[in-house]
């Protein structure tokens, strides 16, 4: 009885320009130029997130490495970490959050899938942490996408009890629904799945506050807000 | 000038007001029909052309005030600091803001590197080229190319005439910095190639690499000659002593090995920082007093050194004897990896360049952080400082290159 979400498979490149490939190309070349210290793994949610100040200024400091694809499913990714994408790199925490794409599967299938990424990489990576996020609610109102989430999660969260380098870092669903509501607003999703500026501030808080105490590393960062940007030279003092 | 049709008919009536208010009202009557415009005239246009012609030459007084006023704060900035004329080479140190940022390069920088005689410097970056660049005048001379892969480290002989570069594409470059050509290329390491220098002599070349080992090679042949083991992992730097008899390396096994040039011999391994040691520098004879102050005994009581810097990811920077192979102290205050140590030439200061994206002024003696300067936008990966002009570069992630002046 094989599982789609944990057979290995690359993105088919219906729109013809190889993009996919090439993404993975590049993270692994990335990958042999840095010395990461942390890998994010994922789908847009993550991707997209390579894109905000918050990840300049909070998780580049801290050696960050962000192999995401946008659309990637459970066996997308499972496909990347088996051909060399995670292979030159010696993390000390891999970050995991993937799932919210497979929408064929069920919630057997998508939590076969991601066990499968978690075993391929502690595999690989024995001496890793290993944090794996809970998927994130979706649309705007409740729906059976966000209960078969739900589901998801608490299975993830029973079966990595087992695993001794892996956390599960369960994201509290209600902290993106509009106050007394169970509706998901825009500030926070722009189009009800993907993540504003805002959104990833409530994704990141307790994001960094896991990885900084995995790390044993408390990277002096500055603040959550994003206007802090320094113009070079103008900060300069005479006192450390 | 092109006016919008709106700014047309403003005009106009401001125009036309002009000349009613100043009693032209002949011309007035004929502009009026010319620019057919009616009688009627809203109150705003009243006195509009006077208030517009005003308003340019009080704009201009604002600009000219605004200016007398950042003249006089760059002085003030500057007064905190001794000026150009009585700067002195051992006590000057380099000032904010940067004096030029140089762009150019497509990825990361990961090396730079002054000229011992001209005005310039050369930057190497993970694009695989080197560049040359005068830090005089701010411009860019030329690019070498030849390496297929990020180039590491970049050396020069005293002279000036050769530099050498070494790459993760696992090969050494030797170029002739008269004619920019590449006069040989050597192999013989079996991975990434993480350092060059040139011995004083100029007569060999020292690299070290990822295959954890160190070697030596001979300029006129581009033989290797010798091969140092016993890194446990990764070897990222390599540097020679003054008097060209012992190397120091530091590796990924979070320790540095001092070697004995001629016998190959492991001398000594220092170990006590906890991560990846990422560079080291000899320090000069004029730093010996400072060390010897800073390690707390008795000044009187000469410490033999040679002595030794190094930086490493767990933040610090500590200080060898390499006579003993004790650590003497520790500098603590960045807040990420050091990437990068140059002695000040007057051997008070220690410079360095980290991920905190900060280049940092160690009062030595003190043990103390004299000073800090924002200097990049992402991680500063090298620096390097004039020996007797007043000039600091800096290299980063952010594909730029600084140059700052020193007062």
């Amino acid at each position: 009885m094989s599982n789609p979400a944990a057979d290995p498979q690359p993105v088919e490149d219906v729109q013809g320009d190889g993009r996919w490939m090439s993404l993975h190309h590049a993270y692994m070349l990335e990958g042999k130029e840095r010395e990461p210290e942390v890998v994010f793994l994922g789908d847009s949610i993550f991707q997209q997130l390579q894109q905000t100040e918050i990840w300049h200024e909070m998780f580049e400091p801290m050696h960050c490495l962000n192999f995401s694809i946008g659309g990637d499913q459970t066996q997308h990714l499972l496909w990347r970490i088996q051909n060399g994408e995670v292979d030159s790199v010696q993390p000390k925490v891999l970050v995991l959050l993937v799932g919210t794409n497979n929408h064929g599967h069920t919630a057997q299938q998508v939590t076969g899938g991601i066990m499968e990424i978690i075993s391929v990489l502690t595999n690989k990576h024995p001496q890793a942490q290993l944090v794996v996020m809970s998927l994130l609610p979706r649309g705007e109102k409740p729906n059976p996408l966000r209960e078969k989430f739900a589901t998801i999660n608490k299975s993830l969260e029973m079966q990595l009890t087992e695993i001794p380098t892996a956390t599960f870092l369960g994201v509290d669903p209600t902290i993106f629904y509009k106050s007394g509501t169970e509706e998901i607003g825009r500030q926070d999703m722009f189009d009800y799945l993907h993540l504003t500026k805002l959104g990833y501030q409530k994704l990141c808080e307790p994001l960094l506050e896991e990885i900084q105490s995995l790390l044993k590393d408390f990277v002096k960062v500055e603040s959550t807000s994003t206007e802090t940007s320094s113009m070079a030279g103008e900060l300069a003092s005479d006192q450390p | 000038m092109v006016l919008s049709q709106r700014q047309k008919d403003e005009l106009n009536k401001a125009i036309s007001d002009y000349l009613g208010a100043n009693g032209f009202h002949t011309a007035q009557e004929h502009f009026q029909k010319e620019a057919s415009l009616s009688g009627e005239m809203e109150k705003k246009y009243s006195g509009l052309l006077e208030k517009k012609w005003t308003s340019v030459i009080r704009l201009q007084k604002r600009v000219m005030d605004l200016e007398a006023k950042l003249a006089e704060a760059e002085k003030e900035v500057n007064s905190g600091a001794p000026t150009r004329d009585r700067r002195s080479p051992s006590e000057w140190i380099p000032r904010p803001p940067e004096r030029y940022t140089l762009s150019g390069h497509r990825s990361p920088i990961t090396k730079v590197v002054i000229h011992p005689v001209f005005a310039l410097m050369v930057s190497a970056s993970e694009d695989a080229t080197i560049k040359v660049w005068d830090y005089e005048t701010g411009d860019y001379e030329r690019t070498l190319k030849g390496h297929t892969d990020s180039v590491q480290d970049i050396a020069f002989d005293n002279t000036g005439k050769l530099l050498a570069s070494c790459s993760a594409d696992m090969t050494l470059k030797l170029w002739d910095f008269q004619g920019f050509e590449c006069l040989k290329t050597m192999y013989g390491h079996d991975h990434n190639v993480s350092s060059i220098t040139f011995m004083p002599n100029g007569d060999f070349i020292v690299s070290s690499s990822r295959d954890k080992t160190i070697k030596m090679w001979e300029v006129a042949t581009g033989y290797c000659v010798k091969t140092y083991s016993g890194h446990r992992e990764w070897v990222r730097m390599v540097r020679v002593n003054q008097d060209g008899s012992l190397l120091a390396s530091c590796s990924n096994d979070q320790t540095l090995r001092v070697w004995v040039v001629s016998t190959k011999e492991c001398k000594m391994e220092l170990r006590e920082h906890e991560h990846v040691v990422e560079c080291l520098a000899w320090a000069p004879e004029a730093a010996a007093p400072a060390i010897t102050e800073a390690s707390n005994m008795d000044s009187k009581v000469k410490i033999p050194g040679p002595f030794l810097a190094s930086g490493s990811r767990d933040k610090t920077i500590k200080f060898w004897d390499v006579g003993t192979g004790l650590c003497l102290f520790t500098l603590i205050g960045h807040d990420n990896w050091v990437r990068g140590l140059v002695f000040h030439v007057g051997g008070k200061y220690l410079l360095s360049a980290s991920d905190d994206k900060t280049l940092r002024i160690w009062d030595i003696a003190n043990k103390r952080n004299h000073k800090t300067l924002q200097a990049h936008n992402h991680f500063v990966t090298s620096l390097d400082m004039h020996k007797s002009s007043p000039y600091v570069v800096t290299g980063s992630v952010d594909q730029t290159v600084k140059v700052w002046e020193c007062r």
